[in-house]
């Protein structure tokens, strides 16, 4: 049994991410569908629908973790998609074809794949594991729900700079030659 | 108590706007790091020499307009030359856009593409290109020599070719313009010293850099 703070917290977090990640993929549609092809983890027969359905379960799972009856399954359905990008990333890595673009962070942020891509999806996933642990009953008052906010708020920006410094990495390691 | 609840508001305050400073650091690397490229457009010496008229030669739009280039007209035109297939040419199709709508009122952007008509319709489409002046065929390619993509031409009001060369991020493209406000034919003569007062058609333009003896 957790502080309902650090729960909520956890899931208003996540389902801002969530909703960013499902709003590049529809408003890109196309470029997303040709990074999933270029995953090449299905056959491409099968990649507009599941292009489609990526990014409907983001927004689907962001609006779930927003409903208090919903939002400890929905906080393990991040744990699955998290695992299941992290397979995809970890097969494509297996199998050496590592300048293929990632797709983490929408357009204009493309990346090379790296081992610490993976370290990534297990932050996330490690938050929606935080999200998912039953909370303890307690009012709530005006406090704790700034708490909530500023927590969430704080936590969405250390993600988007975080972001930011791997998607320089790569390009940071060009101009010093390493 | 109070003084604890008013000091933790102020610290969540404060850690939210040193988090939204690092990202903002964050960012404005990643745009620095996207701007630094290779500086100057390479002038693949061949074909025209600049600050000689360009080649007249008309050709027809994609909707079959006839487009006239290199003749003296009230505006001056910047050529981009591009196909499909070439990735770069597609990532600097909005700086080229942003110059065209920065420059709207003296110069002409034309398009110069070959190839398939369903995958330019494609590129068409997917870069709000509708209203461009798009041409496909290779007439105006062949006149100019154009070897390599995405390359781009400029030429003034006068039918003078004012710049040309490979380019390959936004600052090539600029470096064009800026070639022609230095008065030298390239940004490499530029650099080595040669302006346009001491500028004589004589020397071998097959070799940029003896341009210093």
């Amino acid at each position: 049994m957790l502080d309902p703070v650090l729960v909520i917290a956890a899931s208003t977090a996540l389902a801002a991410l969530l909703a960013s990640a499902a709003s590049h993929k529809l408003r890109d549609w196309r470029a997303f569908k040709g990074i999933v092809r270029a995953y090449q983890v299905l056959p491409d027969a099968l990649v507009p629908a599941a292009t489609t359905s990526l990014a409907l379960a983001e927004l689907g799972l962001a609006l779930a973790l927003l409903l208090p009856a919903w939002h400890g399954l929905a906080a393990l359905g991040v744990v699955l998609l998290m695992a299941l990008y992290a397979s995809a990333i970890g097969l494509n890595l297996w199998r050496g074809r590592r300048d293929i673009d990632c797709g983490c962070s929408g357009p204009g942020a493309a990346q090379p794949l790296r081992p610490v891509l993976l370290l990534r999806n297990l932050v996330i996933a490690l938050l929606a594991g935080l999200a998912a642990v039953p909370m303890a009953e307690r009012a709530m008052g005006a406090l704790d729900i700034f708490v909530v906010i500023a927590a969430a708020a704080v936590a969405l920006l250390i993600h988007v700079a975080v972001d930011g410094l791997l998607a320089n990495q790569p390009r940071l390691a060009k101009l010093t030659g390493r | 108590m109070q003084l604890l609840i008013a000091s933790n508001i102020l610290l969540w305050l404060l850690l939210i706007a040193v988090a939204f400073t690092v990202m903002a650091l964050v960012r404005q690397i990643g745009v620095l790091h996207s701007r630094i490229a290779p500086a100057g457009a390479l002038m693949v010496d061949k074909g025209v020499t600049v600050n000689d008229p360009a080649p007249q030669v008309t050709a027809a739009d994609r909707h079959g307009r006839p487009v006239n280039i290199g003749y003296r007209a009230e505006r001056s035109q910047l050529l981009f030359f591009l196909a499909p297939g070439c990735p770069v040419c597609k990532s600097l199709l909005p700086a080229v856009k942003s110059i065209a709508k920065d420059n709207s009122g003296e110069l002409d952007v034309i398009y110069v593409s070959d190839g398939d008509f369903t995958e330019q319709q494609a590129l068409i489409e997917a870069n709000g290109l509708q209203q461009a002046t798009y041409v496909v065929g290779p007439e105006i390619g062949m006149t100019y020599q154009i070897g390599k993509l995405p390359y781009a031409v400029l030429i003034d009001q006068a039918g003078t070719l004012r710049a040309k060369g490979l380019v390959n991020s936004r600052e090539h493209l600029d470096s064009l313009f800026e070639t022609v406000h230095l008065g030298s034919a390239t940004l490499q003569h530029y650099l080595h010293g040669e302006h346009k007062h001491d500028h004589d058609h004589h020397h071998d333009h097959a070799h940029p850099h003896s341009a210093q003896h």
